[in-house]
């Protein structure tokens, strides 16, 4: 005990976040949304395993005040654990649950939700829902920076986690369904100033423009979840939301690009190696905002740096991250009736009656996609992809109203009916399921996962419980009720030797361990002296 | 012990009233200048007898900076109050014109609104080298916009945040009420014969979570302590309402007024 307290204070005096902590992220701390560049959701710790998970216990509750609907997924460096709510930021002791210190922007204009922080040096970094990414110093929350990178007026607000990379932050926009022009945004760690900004809607006369009418300024395509990395190909992988107006596509003929894509930008010029778009010219609100994961592995028979992306619109993707190549697409879940399948080249073989219509149409999958931005995790102990999949259909409607941009009008609505969540693994090489998990609920939840060396495969289900399945089998080992809805990704941390899972329930952040005895604390001896 | 509950529970009503000011009222009295002047001079004829000439509080009336503390009120409900009263108390009824009744809810907007969105006197240039300088030494403790020390609370917002007259507080009677935990000074022997000195961010029995002298954040167990020396009293000087000039404590004032992390980039603010 004596050797740990000395060697968590000599640590937690010379640590900075550097480039090579992240790109080696995650062993014991949890330091990028997604816990590592690659988008895995995967941890090297393995004190929990698929012997050990059925003495879990909860460790400490943090309440976050003023939290409902919390879409957070924690960091954690050198203990402390940081959780973002809708404009406001809280450094948590990772053993006790204390809280440390915490910043609140009350006089944001906008009150979203908020996917979580960044870290770097010895600032962590989160954005109001106004868009100002705001630097504070890790140790006591002091300010050191907050700078605005976009106008909330223009119809942008902010939402994801930012994603630093070689001193860059990338910040990207939410907004798409009211009318906005997407981008991506690069900006300084050390300053907020801008360095790169890619539109993900090209200008009147660029490239592209000619896939649209005349809603080319108001298009959309919003960049409102956190992209992966690849450090060796120094190429970030980005997805893009839906074109606006969502329902209505017959004021934008053409495929709107770059909407439902993903696009492979350059870290250090923001310039487009290459695009992908899933569902060209999409109506039904698929936004492409699900994880591109990025794993070396064989597909086809050939080795390939592949990209690998489960889409709303009810497919499972593989593509060639160097050159954009489509590779392989499969069905993602059961009740696809929109098209009957993915062509050689990648587009999709569209069924007729599929579009929203006045009196409704009745499509599968629903609005909410057959996945959306739930945290899916990559083990490459088992070589599974964990993907929670929603089976659902939904009715579509269309307006022909004039679309006015920021009016919050979508040019039509969409709702949803029944449903079930499934947890699915499927295996990379083939794109065929594994093996699933169906949960009771009602098609409710936004939470993730997160999968870990020790073979256990940690998720929230659709009526409030935290779940630890085996990561091979999917046989459920523990659970534990949470009791409200869950709306973020798990994530697992270790502080002393011992092994921790974090996740954030509607209002608060739990953490769970194993189960050791009780060891009393003696009362302090506290002494008062006037200064 | 001292009293440090209620102390906590002021900062409560600090943060909910942030948001008020901006999402309130748009009448176009609210922050214009021409307003609050007209509505100043209002306020020294019909009211400042019993609220005192800067709404600090007289014989008959409370202090309405303190009073929106824990009875924080929406520009709409001010106007309210001015025109009918507090039934049951001295305080009267007014049969002013709408437009004359606004301009007194703009005054006492400015007075309870963030120092920031109002005019200050002051030079804030003079303010930020008294604030960085020797004899008054507050960077030594707080930090502003990443320079600074971290044994008092970070500033960088403190104009953003709270009324002119709650940041002179601050600093001319820190010991008023403003002690809260989260500020404590505290000296950590542990068992093993280390010690280690800072700001306690947040104790309990059980652990702390303390900032050393050097900016550096440690998570401790009750466990591994030996003993814990707190200060009793606020670590903030409290003789600066002697040790600075008027004309230094204004400017002073005029620069932490200007500290918003919002204005920086709209208008510059003096660093
Ligand atoms: C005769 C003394 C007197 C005068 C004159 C007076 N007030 Fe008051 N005012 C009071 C008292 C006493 C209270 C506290 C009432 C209570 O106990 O709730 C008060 C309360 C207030 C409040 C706070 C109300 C609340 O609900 O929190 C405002 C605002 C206020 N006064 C504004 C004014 C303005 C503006 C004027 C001039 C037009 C004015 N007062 C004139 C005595 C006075
Ligand atoms: C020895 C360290 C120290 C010095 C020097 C110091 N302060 Fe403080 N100050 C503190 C601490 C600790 C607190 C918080 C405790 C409290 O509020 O009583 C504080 C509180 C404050 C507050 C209230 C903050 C809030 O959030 O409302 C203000 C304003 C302030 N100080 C300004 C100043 C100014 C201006 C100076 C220089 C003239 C100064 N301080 C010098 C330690 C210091």
């Amino acid at each position: 005990m004596k050797l740990l307290l000395s060697l968590l204070l000599t640590l937690a005096a010379s640590a900075q976040v550097r480039h090579e902590d992240v790109a080696q992220s995650p062993g014991t701390d949890w330091l990028t949304y997604a816990g590592s560049y690659n988008g895995w959701r995967y941890s090297p710790l393995s004190q929990i395993n698929a012997a050990t998970a059925k003495n879990i216990v909860p460790k400490w509750v943090y309440h976050v005040p003023g939290a409902r609907g919390l879409r957070s997924s924690p960091l954690v460096y050198q203990g402390v654990l940081y959780i973002t709510s809708g404009n406001s930021i809280h450094a948590v002791d990772a053993r006790s649950g204390r809280l440390v210190w915490q910043y609140a922007d009350p006089r944001a204009k906008e009150a979203g939700p908020n996917r979580g922080a960044a870290i770097w040096a010895d600032k962590v970094y989160f954005t109001t829902s106004d868009n100002y990414l705001t630097a504070l110093n890790r140790h006591t929350g002091a300010v050191i920076f907050s700078k605005k990178f976009a106008d909330v007026e223009k119809g942008t607000t902010s939402t994801s986690a930012p994603v630093i990379a070689k001193g860059k932050v990338i910040v990207g926009s939410a907004g798409g369904d009211g009318g906005m022009r997407g981008f991506v945004m690069a900006l300084s760690a050390d300053t907020g100033a801008e360095l790169w900004k890619a539109y993900t809607v090209p200008a009147k006369g660029e490239k592209g423009a000619e896939t649209w009418g005349n809603l080319l300024e108001w298009g959309g395509g919003a960049a409102w979840l956190s992209g992966t990395y690849d450090p060796e190909l120094n190429t970030l992988f980005w997805t893009t939301g839906n074109p606006w107006p969502d329902y209505n596509g017959s004021v934008r003929m053409g495929d709107n690009l770059y909407t439902c894509s993903l696009l492979a930008l350059d870290l250090d010029t923001g310039k487009m190696k290459w695009y992908f778009q899933f569902t060209p010219h999409d109506t039904h609100d698929w936004d492409a905002q699900s994880w591109p994961i990025l794993v070396d592995t064989e597909i086809n028979g050939l080795p390939r740096k592949a990209v690998l992306h489960a889409n709303r619109n009810g497919f499972f993707y593989a593509l060639d991250r160097v050159t954009g190549e489509f590779l392989r697409a499969t069905q993602l879940i059961d009740k696809i009736t929109w098209a009957k399948g993915i062509d050689d080249k990648g587009r999709p073989l569209m069924l007729p009656n599929s579009e929203p219509t006045p009196q409704g149409n009745w499509v599968c999958p629903s609005v909410k996609g057959a996945t959306n931005w739930m945290g899916q995790s990559y083990n490459p102990g088992t070589g599974l992809l964990y993907v929670l999949t929603l089976e659902q259909c939904g009715m579509y409607y269309r307006s022909s109203q004039e679309p006015q941009p920021m009016k919050n009008f979508s040019g039509g609505g969409a709702t949803e009916e029944g449903g079930q969540v499934i947890l699915r693994a499927f295996d990379p090489k083939t794109g065929k399921r594994v093996w699933e998990y169906p949960m009771t609920g009602l098609g409710r939840m936004w939470t993730g996962t997160v999968s870990t060396a020790g073979n256990v495969l940690f998720s929230g289900d659709d009526d409030g419980h935290f779940v630890a399945l085996d990561a091979k089998t999917g046989k459920n080992l523990w659970h534990f009720n949470i009791g409200e809805t869950l709306g973020a990704s798990p994530i697992t941390y270790s502080v002393d030797g011992k092994q921790y899972v974090a996740i954030a329930s509607a209002s608060a952040v739990y953490s769970f361990g194993l189960f050791e005895p009780a060891s009393g604390v003696e009362a302090p001896v506290i002494q008062f002296k006037t200064n | 012990m001292r009293a440090l509950f209620p102390l906590a529970i002021l900062a409560l009503p600090l943060l909910a009233q942030h948001g008020r000011y901006l999402s309130d009222s748009n009448n176009p009295a609210i922050g214009d200048p021409v307003a609050i002047a007209a509505g100043t001079k209002l306020f020294m004829g019909s009211c400042a007898g019993c609220h005192g000439p800067d709404g600090g509080g007289g014989a008959r009336g409370p202090n309405l900076v303190r009073r929106s503390l824990w009875h924080p009120l929406s520009d709409d409900a001010i106007f309210q109050v001015v025109r009918k009263g507090v039934p049951g108390t001295d305080m009267p009824p007014t049969k002013l014109a709408d437009d004359q009744t606004w301009n007194l809810v703009a005054f006492i907007h400015s007075l309870t609104g963030p120092a920031s969105s109002n005019p200050v006197p002051g030079d804030p240039a003079v303010g930020k080298a008294v604030f960085w300088g020797a004899k008054a030494g507050c960077g030594n403790c707080h930090a502003i916009r990443g320079q600074g020390g971290s044994m008092g609370p970070d500033l960088s917002n403190v104009g953003g945040s709270r009324p002119l007259a709650v940041i002179r507080e601050g600093i001319v009677e820190p010991a008023k009420d403003l002690y809260y935990l989260g500020n404590e000074a505290a000296t950590v022997v542990f068992k093993n014969g280390q010690t280690l000195r800072g700001v306690a961010k947040n104790r309990s029995n059980y652990s702390i979570q303390l900032v050393d002298t050097t900016g550096v954040l440690h998570l401790l167990q009750m466990n591994d302590v030996k003993s814990l020396t707190l200060s009793a009293s606020t670590p903030m000087p409290t003789d600066f309402a002697t040790r600075l000039s008027k004309a230094e404590l204004r400017d002073l004032l005029a620069y932490l007024a200007a500290q918003d992390t919002r204005a920086a980039d709209a208008k510059g603010s003096p660093q």
